[in-house]
């Protein structure tokens, strides 16, 4: 039982580094380009999660300073501004990656990364 | 003005530049070049300025919206930071120059501001890595380095390099997502990001939550060590390099895994602290990666027949001797990692842009057509054979110096098997750097009738090639005109 109940209280960081590993998983394993992308947003997920999770505390409220709060605990607002950055640099890397794999479709008419070494190994083999 | 905003300053001059570039598209692109060659000198001033300051009077603290520190984000600048903010400047300036000739070869006309552009915000986030003492904000800079660099790989119209940068793009995620993940529990078990006050609480936080502490100090050195190109992690670097333009392998090779090497000096020493790396056994962990490196990496670089992938073999290598520099976790290996930094940033730049020049005249990249090379272009081949003779060590060059303080290091520390490895490291440099000089200068003649065919090459591109010539040998001659500011920037972490 008291395993359980140490699972319990801290799912919030179980959950996060469970992300963090399927999406290395999946950037390291799949041959998929996209497949491999979305991987690494699940990654970045599982990250910014924890970050939110070590902000929370347990009975906390919003951090805004109002009528009825005053005496109550707060969140910590911290981490969780940290994350909107955080957020902000995945997707912009998400962006351009994509767009490379537009090129790459584009230039071999696929986005399998095992029939790429092979046409790269052909092309390399001719010169 | 106050002398605190001028690394402000620095950095807003950056990416101003980078923002009037697309502005002045319809304008004749002398215009562009010649601003941001005034940009890069007043910053080179400054930066100068910034070194002679830190070093003499004081430290500069800066923090941003006049929030207390463990708010806000603070700037410090120390003889560390200031020293290897004007390195990199100084071989940004004279990739510049070198660039500005018709050296961006295979860009398209059209795209050579956007070229600039990129160099211009990656020289900003170098310099923000640099002068911020804050771990997020750290990682904000890393990121937006990791995006330019990407790019600038990219922005050939060539089938290979989307290849490659995206391979680089992934590892390079994987690594500033795991650097990500060691702040966050740094921040969980200290309650800090910012460096100075995670170094006071890290200590008391080992004692309670040394689980934290030891998985943070994981991630970030296995983070920091993709993005460096620490040996086991080196995989996307050879493609990444040779397959960009010659002008970004120098800017990357030269200058940006070596502010990756420099986070991790200061997430090492800085955050975590002496005790608790020799309480891990982090220095020795360290210690065998870079020993594989220095061996593995030159045993690499002799199979291959592409220069520039020869070349960035070779940086995998040196990165070994700069990590064993840092790994023995002394004041004089430090002071022998951070000249080595220096020196291979000269060499490395040195041969990178005179193999560029080589290419541009000739189209070609197999070590064979080196043959006679030095009688075609004296210049390139000569420039080049300096710097390759600093990379195997030979006395009166920077490289030897670099090699004989990293000795010394290893000595005090009394680790004779790594002077063993230095040695063997050294002769495998030998083998792959001393037959294309052999080759380049000796094999005459059958050569000879190629004496006519010298192209005039442009004076931008030459004068850079003579001062890096000129500056390695120097620095080989005299290198204790710049050891005071190297001895203070390693004191900075031994204090």
């Amino acid at each position: 039982m008291k395993i359980f109940e140490m699972i319990l209280d801290n799912v919030n960081y179980i959950g996060a580094v469970a992300l963090f590993l399927i999406g290395l998983r999946i950037v390291v394993l799949h041959t998929n380009l996209i497949k491999r992308i979305m991987g690494l947003n699940i990654m970045g997920t599982g990250v910014f999660l924890f970050f939110v999770a070590i902000g929370n505390v347990s009975g906390g409220v919003v951090p805004i300073v109002g009528a009825n709060q005053e005496n109550s605990v707060f969140v910590n607002p911290l981490p969780s501004v940290f994350i909107l950055t955080g957020i902000v640099v995945v997707v912009s890397i998400t962006v351009y990656s994509l767009s490379l794999v537009i090129r790459i479709y584009e230039n071999y008419n696929t986005i399998d990364q095992r029939e790429l070494s092979e046409l790269i190994s052909e092309e390399n083999n001719e010169h | 003005m106050n002398i605190d905003q001028l690394p402000i300053l620095n950095l807003i001059l950056f990416i101003l530049m980078a923002l009037i570039i697309p502005l002045l598209k319809r304008r004749p692109f002398k215009i562009t070049l010649i601003l941001g060659f005034i940009v890069l000198i007043f910053v080179t001033i400054s930066s100068g300025y910034l070194l002679w300051y830190v070093n003499n009077v004081r430290d500069i603290s800066y923090t941003f919206g006049g929030h207390e520190s463990r708010y806000g984000i603070e700037f410090l600048i120390t003889p560390f930071s200031a020293l290897f903010t004007i390195v990199v400047i100084v071989l940004a300036d004279i990739i510049y120059i070198y660039s500005s000739g018709d050296a961006t070869d295979g860009i398209e006309d059209t795209e050579y501001g956007r070229y600039y552009i990129l160099l211009f915000i990656l020289l900003l986030s170098m310099f923000g890595i640099l002068y911020t003492n804050d771990l997020f904000n750290t990682y904000v800079f890393i990121e937006i380095l990791s995006i330019t660099t990407c790019a600038i790989i990219s922005i050939k119209k060539k089938k290979d390099t989307y290849t490659s940068a995206f391979r680089y793009v992934m590892m390079n995620e994987i690594g500033s997502l795991s650097y990500l993940f060691g702040v966050g529990l740094i921040y969980m078990a200290t309650g800090y990001t910012n460096i100075t006050l995670v170094a006071e609480a890290v200590e008391v936080a080992f004692v309670n939550y040394p689980m934290n502490i030891i998985i943070a100090l994981g991630f970030m050195v296995v983070g920091l060590g993709i993005k460096a190109a620490i040996f086991p992690f080196h995989i996307w670097l050879p493609d990444a390099h040779s397959s960009a333009p010659s002008t970004s392998s120098a800017i990357l090779s030269a200058i940006v895994i070596k502010v990756y090497l420099l986070v991790l000096v200061k997430v090492l020493f800085n955050v975590f602290g002496v005790e608790i790396l020799n309480e891990m056994n982090m220095p020795v962990i360290l210690l065998i990666l870079a020993a594989s490196a220095m061996i593995l990496g030159s045993v690499f670089a002799i199979a291959q027949k592409d220069v520039k992938r020869m070349l960035g073999y070779s940086s995998v290598a040196q990165v070994g001797y700069i990590l064993l520099g840092i790994a023995l976790v002394s004041f004089f290996g430090l002071r022998a990692a951070f000249f080595h930094i220096i020196s291979h940033g000269l060499m490395k730049t040195a041969l990178f842009l005179s193999v560029g020049e080589i290419i541009f005249y000739k189209k070609t990249r197999k070590v064979n057509d080196f043959d006679g090379m030095g009688f075609i272009m004296p210049l390139a081949m000569g420039v080049f054979s300096i710097a390759a003779l600093g990379m195997i060590g030979i006395p009166l060059t920077s490289g030897f110096i670099s090699k004989l303080n990293l000795g010394i290091a290893v000595l005090e520390n009394n680790y004779i098997i790594f002077l063993v490895i230095l040695i063997v490291s050294s002769l495998l440099n030998v083998i792959y750097y001393l037959p294309i000089i052999i080759l380049a200068f000796l094999r005459n003649e059958k050569y000879h009738y190629r004496m006519t065919t010298i192209e005039k090459t442009p004076r931008t591109m030459i004068f850079p090639l003579i001062i890096l010539g000129t500056v390695i040998l120097l620095l080989g001659l005299f290198p204790n005109t710049i050891m005071p500011y190297i001895e203070a920037a390693a004191k900075v972490f031994f204090s």
